[in-house]
């Protein structure tokens, strides 16, 4: 038995299958010209879910990224001045050595030096003040022995999710020689030492040079144990940059897979559906020409 | 022997049946293109024979009925299935809407917003002491509010729009529940039963268009008349030659719009008892589909003002004092006013007594409102060195409360999703990935219904549309049967002529 098929059937399954192929047609259309597979979360749901997943661990990525450099960037100044520490004590045992009283200014202008290279600022902040950045770790006008103004308190960046890395050296146990050291207390409070260089020179008492000089080494030992700190802390925050970075090159390639349009499908799809669409066109052009009425006299 | 006169009468009876089949194809013809139509066929039968001694002569053919051919069941079916169809067709419609713009997974979503936000504590850890940084920061927390903000006000204006339309559709419900009820009184009091066409196929296009607003149940009564209910079965809509009309009345000044039923005096609120059809969806949206989203909103943002409040609390600012609540509403302070100490949860003090509600569907109501109550404390914006970078001690350069600040992305448990503790990333995701599933629900359910009705469709035309075709070689028949009664009706004229005026010449 054959189906009985009306004459509105036929052209409202047409339209309706136009209408589909239309609507397929133009969601292909937005993916080509947008670039995005996804217009809307409706599209893709879970799609949609890892993209914004993916878009959070980059950008998250991206901010420790910046905060990695930061971090590295104090940890450089507070390297470039211990450097500048070591070097000037390692005048200073020069001076110990083969010095006389005629270098004795030199050894108070190198003082002066110590004193500033302690007194470092770093984006408007002391990086030798603990958390007390707005003050000055030692003052300049306070005699040798230099009080510490500042305070112990570490001051940590997040670097990673849950990780901390430690940004400063506080004044204290880089020219005093410890935490918490009353000023002379240590053989290797660096003021005290060149200080006292300066008056064995001047008095030509050669115990008082040998004691001077024995305190540069404990503080020449000091200096090069912070170097190696800096050193350790650098390395480590290199290579979480590095990981970061790769880590982020290949969450955004994850990502573009998910978000961007796959052309070679979408545009195979649209233009399959051009062809069916010019088919039903014509079908229904065609099917509409032929009646028993057109036959009848 | 049947004598001509007789013959004549025959004849007569089939030029008149003929003619009026003829009348039916014509009435086919004129509403090929009428929706609703039911093509009707002309039902012929053989007149009454006479006996003459033991010969049965035909005396020609009768018109006994002309019947719409039609497939009742199938219309009940169709009237289900298109409520369906709409409801599922609305709801889409409406949750796609605010797909792209809820679910932007941009640098202006949701998620960018508020990561950027606590990045800006990340920021203010390296160099507390810096007021460019603080204000960066405020600027951030500012337009982090405003992208949520703006998120619920466009969920508020999808719900006001389902709410303005609700009015208009009620009124035709009723202009068509009314007219239904006409039909059935025209129907039931019919001469012959079943013999009024036109009548069912215009009640069956408006019961169509009924289906389309509301969903229904229709059961036909054995005199032919429509009982038509809610789907959820709650109310009559039509009985018999009765309708009874839907109400609405505003729930308080600016509230929503409350449906009832009238059923002759009794007053029954129907407002949540209509789940399909576009009114249904209307509802369902307004009522529990995007009030859904806006709770998640709600309970993102009071997992970020609890937070950072209480963090605010505990920390330090530049002044040395204890800090101030990072996020406060100048018209309702995160203050008791019972006590005048400061809510112990960071919230505003309506959200904060709204904790009672805690168990059951209380939970959606949690936190309600919280995302327009969220707004940057007007004392931080005046002086950024309020934000309590600093912990214990408040040393110029203590970033240790800005790090805990900033630590609250990655906390798995920020957000109280109804008694679920959840990030803010999984929050916000969570979200959009509801929205994204509901849209592919709804989607996928208007794609299956449109299938089906469309197939219910198919079926009722191939019983009751209009073949041009058909109607053709109907006519064909009918006019060669007309041909040849007018010209048996010509041969017995012939034959009387004969008798009359040859016979005997």
């Amino acid at each position: 038995m054959s189906f009985r098929t009306s004459t509105a059937t036929q052209l409202r399954q047409n339209l309706q299958d136009l209408q589909a192929t239309q609507e397929r047609m133009a969601l292909n259309n937005a993916r080509i010209t947008s670039g995005s597979r996804i217009g809307s979360p409706g599209e893709d749901p879970n799609g949609t879910a890892l993209i914004l997943d993916f878009g959070n661990s980059i950008q998250a990525n991206t901010q420790y990224l910046k905060q990695i450099s930061s971090a590295s960037a104090f940890l450089t100044s507070t390297e470039d001045a211990v450097n500048g520490a070591l070097q000037a004590v390692m005048r200073l045992q020069e001076l110990a050595v083969g010095g006389s009283s005629a270098s004795v200014p030199e050894v108070d202008s190198i003082l002066q030096n110590l004193l500033a290279l302690a007194n470092t600022q770093s984006q408007g902040k002391y990086i030798f003040s603990g958390t007390q950045t707005g003050t000055a770790p030692f003052s300049a006008t306070s005699m040798v022995p230099y009080a510490y103004n500042g305070n112990q308190d570490p001051i940590s960046l997040g670097v990673a999710t849950d990780t901390l890395v430690l940004t400063n050296l506080s004044g204290d146990e880089v020219f005093l020689g410890g935490k918490n050291l009353a000023p002379g207390a240590s053989p290797s409070d660096l003021f005290t030492a060149a200080k006292n260089l300066a008056a064995g020179l001047k008095s030509g008492i050669g115990a008082d040079v040998q004691t001077a000089a024995t305190g540069l080494d404990a503080a020449l030992a000091n200096l090069n144990k912070m170097l190696a700190e800096l050193g350790g802390r650098q390395a480590g925050l290199q290579s979480l940059q590095t990981t970061l970075g790769n880590f982020n090159a290949s969450l955004q390639s994850l990502q573009s897979a998910q978000e961007s349009t796959d052309y070679p499908t979408a545009i195979t799809e649209y233009s399959n559906d051009q062809t069916i669409q010019s088919a039903t066109l014509s079908v229904m052009a065609k099917a509409n020409k032929v009646n028993l009425f057109d036959y009848l006299g | 022997m049947p004598g001509l006169n007789a013959s004549l009468y025959l004849g007569l009876s089939g030029l008149q049946a003929q003619q009026a089949a003829l009348n039916v194809v014509g009435h086919n013809i004129a509403n090929v293109n009428t929706p609703g139509y039911t093509r009707q066929r002309a039902d012929l039968s053989a007149g009454r024979s006479q006996v003459e001694g033991q010969v049965y002569f035909g005396t020609g053919v009768t018109l006994s009925s002309v019947q719409g051919i039609r497939d009742r069941f199938l219309d009940l079916q169709i009237y289900r299935e298109t409520a369906k169809q709409t409801g599922a067709d609305e709801r889409y419609a409406a949750v796609n809407a605010i797909g792209s713009a809820l679910g932007d997974t941009g640098s202006t979503g949701i998620a960018a917003q508020i990561q950027a936000f606590f990045q800006g504590f990340q920021d203010l850890s390296t160099q507390p002491e810096s007021a460019a940084l603080r204000t960066s920061l405020l600027g951030k927390a500012q337009a982090m509010v405003t992208g949520l903000q703006t998120k619920y006000r466009l969920l508020d204006d999808q719900r006001g729009n389902a709410d303005q339309s609700i009015a208009a559709q009620v009124a035709e419900v009723n202009t068509l529940t009314g007219q239904i009820a006409q039909l059935n009184q025209r129907i039931s009091t019919e001469v012959t039963p079943g013999a009024d066409n036109d009548a069912r196929d215009q009640r069956k296009t408006l019961t169509d268009k009924l289906a389309g607003l509301v969903g229904i149940n229709v059961v036909e009564s054995s005199e032919g008349a429509y009982q038509i209910t809610l789907d959820s079965g709650s109310a009559v809509l039509v009985t018999g030659s009765s309708a009874f009309d839907l109400v609405t009345k505003r729930a308080g000044s600016g509230g929503y719009l409350q449906l009832a039923s009238n059923m002759a005096g009794s007053i029954v609120d129907v407002t949540s008892a209509i789940k399909e059809g576009s009114l249904g969806a209307k509802l369902d949206l307004r009522d529990n589909i995007l009030v859904g989203f806006q709770a998640q909103l709600d309970q993102i943002a009071a997992g970020l003002a609890g937070a950072v409040n209480l963090a605010q609390r505990a920390g330090i600012a530049q002044n040395g004092l204890a800090g101030q609540d990072f996020f406060q509403n100048a018209a309702t302070p995160n203050i008791d006013p019972l006590t005048g100490l400061q809510t112990a949860d960071g919230l505003p003090n309506s959200i904060s007594t709204g904790t009672a509600l805690k168990s059951g569907s209380g939970w959606t109501d949690r936190y309600k409102g919280m995302v327009n109550l969220l707004s940057v404390n007007a004392a931080l914006v005046k002086d950024p060195s309020l934000i309590a970078a600093a912990g214990a001690g408040g040393a110029k350069g203590d970033n240790t409360n800005a790090l805990l600040m900033a630590g609250f992305q990655n906390d798995s448990s920020a957000v109280d999703m109804g008694g679920i503790p959840t990030g803010f990333t999984s929050a916000v995701a969570a979200l959009i990935t509801d929205l994204g599933s509901q849209a592919q629900n709804y989607k996928a359910q208007s794609t299956a219904q449109q299938n089906l009705v469309s197939a219910l469709q198919s079926q009722r035309d191939s019983v009751s549309g209009v073949n041009l075709d058909e109607e053709a070689s109907s006519m064909m028949t009918l006019q060669r049967g007309y041909q040849a009664s007018a010209r048996f009706i010509s041969v017995i004229n012939q034959l009387t002529d004969q008798l009359v005026n040859q016979f005997g010449r």
